[in-house]
């Protein structure tokens, strides 16, 4: 009896999780496909999830201009989602366990420091002032991901998962006459590894995606992400889309591509979906190591 | 423990804030130097005569553009265009490209308001706005002394265009046929042809070109636009109406300065009522109501039957439709226009504004007058190097090696130097030299509204607009259910007041002109 | 050493000593926090002197500090027109409530169905894909519904008129819409969320489990009394996080999915949107800081009652 009863409910887990992961594929696969049609065919009828009129010219029309561009973008966002989440990682598991440090009678005090930034900003301005021309990040790597070395929200994700470690595998430590650093490299960073998986995830998919840093702060092309060549892309289409155009020129500047669009967009999903999976736990491993060696 | 806490990081707040205070006031004095000061002192030997600038020493000058660079434009920016930078004002240029969401406003704002030097386009709006805040340099002083071919190679009137309170804030470029902006109607030729008609003359053959295309093509759209104001008005009124934003609409046939509130008056409800019309019968698709840029994509895949026209969008506009329908012509037409004159706002393309902390302000007004200088350097800057990006045949039209740009055609166009490419009709090209013939300079060229008095009023006008106006004004609702509610949002956000301002400010104006 | 010996030792005799033994023994925990701080403060804090600009008329000249002052001229704007504020408040609320609780809901299922699974890859497989969405920008989102919902030509008409139904405008329907949105939230968020929450059920120690077991559990037994209470502390944590937020908004996601649409305009005008086709409309950035000030500062108070409650329930929980 209680055997039936395990698979029906295991089934319809399987179920659930498959269609969900289906619908999220299914916006992917339409996406690849329209890259590989022809503009006409698209613009005339719409999306389809076999590519219609089989080609590879908007690809060829991407590389073949830009290649280099295209590469030299992939290459600054691997090494910036790289470094920008390694270090982010540090810093914020760090932060977080000092608020979660049982006995620390400052910690909420930390907790409200950080808290409080996520709520009030000072606007793009300061922001823009400061980063400009007291920290001189325009025009450099460290500019890409410096700024964002402690994202709130993901601080107290790992906060979390610092307390669902036992108290007790701390207080023995403690008895044993270890500090906090001793606890924090040699302890929690190994047991809470489950928590630096994902927060080196979800960093990663921020480093990855972020066109805000190089918006603001880069106008070298050698600097340019691929993300922020997408959304170059997208914010050139929605301007002239928008009518706003015509304020400057009666001319009709013909929009980039609905093709090349979609092909900006598998370009920049396809790598880190495909290579994630397998990057993380090494990716992971390497920061819980390097981390105890230092 | 909770009130500890509050206290403390009220502190810290507090030691945060009063430590920027004095960080930013540094960075605020820096930048803050009053521009025209600085410019004079800096810039030339004798600070009273800023037309006596010193070019010995070699600057840097930083422009801004919109879009991205092409590699052909990078090359020439590496070689053949430093030099001759170099060698006509002394000065290295570098070019900065962002993309157009940076336009007037975003980071080309930031970086104005952070004391930036650089130069870039901007238009009427945009130039008022920055003015006001003190971010653009004034250039009055050195036109006549640094661009004297560009002044004379553009009209007088697109200077004024730039100009507030008599002082100029941007130097135009460009100077083409540009009256009746989206007056005309472009209609695909070919199509026309096809159902055999030969042209247009009225609504009544739009409608008729409709019904036939529509018989024989149930697929394709009529009109790939929500927004037939100018075109349908020769249709709707017997004045000569020109709008100077959404709500405000002056009579060009007279002589007065009187303002219409332009949805308050009774020829909104028949162009609302025409748009309806269209709306219910197909010739605009209902899908316009959500998705505009759709309208656009249509268009360029040749599903569409007409378009907005403007002086030089037949030519600008087949490349993208050519793809699609190799056979297809595109031709402009004025529905019953009969003698009334084509309004122009003014010949420029764009203009460009110095940042107000550049020191050398003079230097770019310089750099812009090579813009426009003559023929040789127009060819460079616009088409590249001859006989290695371009070709000229004996009649001086001219044939592109490479699909690179280098500064954008729409912004360089002038009459005075501006090439045909070989693929373009001899006619068109005489409809368009005769193009501005009857056409007369708007009554608000030069005017710029201050809305410092009404800015709450303009913005809330903006949400009504957006919300309840716009569906109404492309016909997708019907005038009579909905006006009534939407005249009465107007009113509440503030209509009347924003109107008797703008009046005001108006009457002030063409007093002031007319002396 | 509990918190309450600290705070027992700092008030009595030696007190002193005491302190600087503390500060001593907490200095490696100032160490670790001290990354973290000097980025908050030059990336967060410094730049909040921006605050300022919202009560003031900022011209070049006069710089953050030195432009003239405005006193509430900003916030005049948003309150005066009080039918508009209200409803574009209430729709962001209801937004966010209805974003919160399907998206938690959701998240809090996919975590555990993928907690039961055994097929390795399987759960691999799906766990990446379900990050998919994350990446698609809400532009072509918005271009791949419109494929799908278009009166004409949208894929979904045209089945239901081949199943004998009736198209259906969606595009014209506000309410109607509002589905569309939280579906389509979910659709972007909720295997984010799994993430999270999976990575917390990795972490139970697996003989909790085995306990149960013994005693006879069924595998739903396990779900609803361990599992899931054991999720809990994760929810509150993403739900006071998410509180904050509660009347903020994301603008492009509107703008992607809806396309601004006018008729739509009565369930999607959220804050942001209100703002960006008023004051951004017409360049008065101005008047957007004093409403994103207006937003942060409700949000905070919203935290502060949540959390406080939060505290209630479990000390553990709370924010700070």
């Amino acid at each position: 009896m209680a055997i039936r009863e395990n698979k029906t409910l295991l089934i319809i887990f399987y179920v659930f999780i498959g269609l969900f992961a289906l619908v999220c594929l299914v916006p992917f696969v339409l996406a690849v496909s329209g890259s590989l049609s022809t503009e006409t065919e698209i613009a005339a009828n719409g999306y389809s999830f076999l590519p219609q009129g089989f080609t590879f010219d908007t690809y060829k029309f991407m590389f073949g201009s830009k290649s280099e561009e295209i590469v030299r973008g992939y290459l600054n966002s691997v090494m910036i989602t790289a470094m920008g989440t390694a270090s982010a990682v540090i810093v914020t598991s760090a932060y977080a366990y000092v608020i979660t440090a049982k006995g620390f009678r400052h910690r909420n005090v930390f907790a409200f420091f950080a808290y409080f930034t996520m709520l009030f900003s000072g606007g793009t301005l300061p922001w823009y002032i400061l980063a400009t021309k007291y920290y001189h990040l325009d025009n450099t790597l460290a500019g890409l991901f410096v700024p964002y070395l402690l994202n709130v929200f993901l601080m107290y994700l790992q906060a979390n998962y610092f307390k669902s470690i036992p108290h007790e595998v701390v207080e023995s430590a403690q008895i044993d006459g270890a500090g906090h650093y001793l606890i924090f490299f040699r302890i929690m960073l190994p047991l809470g590894q489950v928590g630096l998986v994902t927060i080196s995830l979800f960093y990663a998919l921020q480093f990855w995606n972020d066109f805000f840093l190089p918006l603001m702060l880069v106008t070298d092309e050698k600097l340019f992400t691929i993300q922020y060549m997408m959304y170059y892309m997208m914010a050139n289409i929605q301007f002239l889309a928008s009518g706003a155009a015509s304020r400057i020129s009666g001319a009709i500047i013909a929009p980039p591509l609905e093709t090349a669009k979609l092909a900006m967009t598998c370009l920049t999903v396809l790598p880190i979906a495909i290579l994630y999976p397998f990057l993380q736990r090494y990716f992971v491993r390497g920061i819980i190591v390097g981390s105890v060696k230092g | 423990m909770a009130r500890r806490i509050t206290w403390f990081s009220l502190l810290a707040l507090v030691l945060f804030l009063s430590a920027c205070s004095s960080n930013s006031n540094d960075g605020g004095s820096a930048g803050s130097g009053s521009p025209s000061g600085s410019s004079s002192s800096e810039a030339s030997p004798t600070p009273g005569d800023p037309t006596q600038a010193d070019f010995s020493e070699p600057v840097k000058l930083k422009l801004v553009f919109y879009t991205g660079q092409s590699k052909r434009m990078a090359e020439l920016a590496g070689n053949e265009l430093k030099d001759l930078v170099k060698k006509e004002i002394n000065a290295e240029l570098e070019f900065v490209y962002l993309p157009w969401s940076e336009y007037g406003g975003g980071k080309t704002d930031l970086m104005l308001s952070s004391g930036e030097e650089f130069a870039a386009y901007t238009d009427i709006n945009y130039l008022s706005k920055s003015v006001s805040k003190g971010l653009y340099a004034d250039l009055t002083p050195y036109v006549d002394a640094y661009a004297p071919d560009l002044k004379s190679n553009v009209a007088a009137a697109s200077f004024d265009a730039f100009k507030l309170n008599g002082k100029q804030y941007a130097i135009p470029v460009g100077n083409r046929a540009s009256s009746a902006a989206f007056y005309s109607v472009m209609v695909r030729q070919d199509l026309l042809e096809e159902v055999g008609m030969t042209s247009i003359g009225s609504l009544a053959d739009l409608e008729q070109y409709y019904d036939k295309v529509h018989a024989k093509y149930p697929d394709m759209i009529g009109f790939a636009s929500a927004d037939a104001t100018y075109m349908l008005m020769y249709e709707y009124t017997d004045k000569n109406l020109n709008w100077i934003n959404n709500f405000i609409a002056v009579n060009e046939a007279d002589q007065d300065d009187k303002l219409i509130s332009w949805y308050e008056s009774p020829e909104f409800k028949k162009y609302a009522d025409l748009m309806n019309g269209w709306y219910k019968k197909g010739i605009i698709p209902k899908y316009a109501v959500t998705n505009q840029p759709q309208l656009m994509s249509d268009w360029n895949a040749g599903k569409a039957m007409f378009f907005t026209g403007t002086a030089t969008r037949p030519i600008e506009g087949i490349a993208g439709i050519t793809k699609a329908v190799p056979t297809a012509k595109l031709q402009n037409y004025f529905l019953s226009k009969n003698d009334r004159p084509k309004i122009s706002r003014g010949t420029y393309n764009t203009a460009y504004f110095v940042s107000a902390n550049a020191k050398h302000p003079e230097r770019y007004v310089a750099f812009f007058n090579l813009l426009q200088k003559n023929q040789e350097l127009y060819d460079f800057f616009t088409y590249g190097i001859k006989d290695k990006d371009y070709t000229l045949d004996e009649n001086g039209r001219v044939t592109k090696l490479t699909s690179d740009l280098f500064f954008d055609d729409w912004m360089m166009m002038n009459d005075k130097f501006m090439r045909f490419e070989k693929s373009v009709p001899d006619d068109f090209i005489e409809q368009y030299k005769h193009w501005d013939d009857d056409a007369i300079l708007s009554k608000t060229a030069g005017f710029n509204f201050d809305n410092t008095a009404v800015k709450n009023e303009e913005s809330k006008l903006n949400g009504v607009f957006t919300e309840l106006v716009a569906p109404i004004a492309s016909g997708f609702v019907d005038y009579d259910t909905h006006f009534p509610k939407t005249l009465q949002k107007l009113k509440e956000a503030g209509l009347d007041k924003y109107i008797a301002e703008y009046q005001k400010q108006f009457s002030a104006w063409y007093a002031s002109k007319a002396e | 050493m509990s918190e309450e010996a600290y705070r027992l030792s700092g008030t009595k005799g030696r007190a002193k000593s005491k302190w600087l033994r503390t500060l001593r023994n907490d200095s490696s925990l100032y160490l670790l926090a001290l990354p973290g701080v000097i980025a908050l403060i030059l990336f967060a804090y410094l730049p909040m002197s921006g605050l300022i600009l919202v009560f003031k008329n900022y011209n070049y000249n006069g710089g953050i500090f030195g432009s003239p002052w405005a006193g509430f001229d900003n916030f005049d704007f948003f309150f005066s027109s009080m039918d508009s504020a209200l409803r574009a408040t209430r729709n962001t609320v209801m937004l966010n409530v209805l974003y919160m609780l399907t998206g938690t809901f959701f998240s809090v299922a996919l975590a555990i169905a993928l907690n039961e699974l055994r097929s390795k890859g399987f759960i691999k497989v799906t766990q990446s894909v379900m990050f998919f969405p994350y990446f698609i920008s809400w532009i072509v989102i918005g271009a791949i519904l419109f494929s799908l919902l278009d009166f004409e030509k949208g894929i979904v008409n045209k089945l239901l008129e081949a199943i004998g139904l009736q198209a259906v405008d969606w595009y014209a329907h506000p309410w109607l819409f509002v589905v569309i949105l939280v579906l389509a939230n979910i659709w972007k968020s909720a295997g984010h969320g799994a993430i999270i929450y999976y990575a917390v059920l990795q972490g139970i120690d697996t003989s909790y489990y085995e306990a149960a077991r013994i005693d006879g559990a069924s595998r739903w037994q396990l779900i609803t009394r361990i599992t899931l209470p054991m999720l809990i502390p994760s929810i509150i944590l993403l739900t006071l996080l998410g509180i904050g937020g509660m009347l903020k908004g994301d603008l492009s996601m509107i703008m992607g999915v809806t396309f601004l649409n006018p008729l739509l305009l009565p369930t999607t005008d959220i804050i942001d949107v209100f703002v960006y086709r008023t004051a951004i409309r017409s360049g008065e950035f101005g008047f957007a800081s004093a409403i994103t000030l207006y937003q942060s500062v409700f949000g905070f108070l919203l935290v502060l009652i949540a959390n406080k409650l939060a505290g209630w329930y479990d000390r553990d929980s709370k924010l700070f």
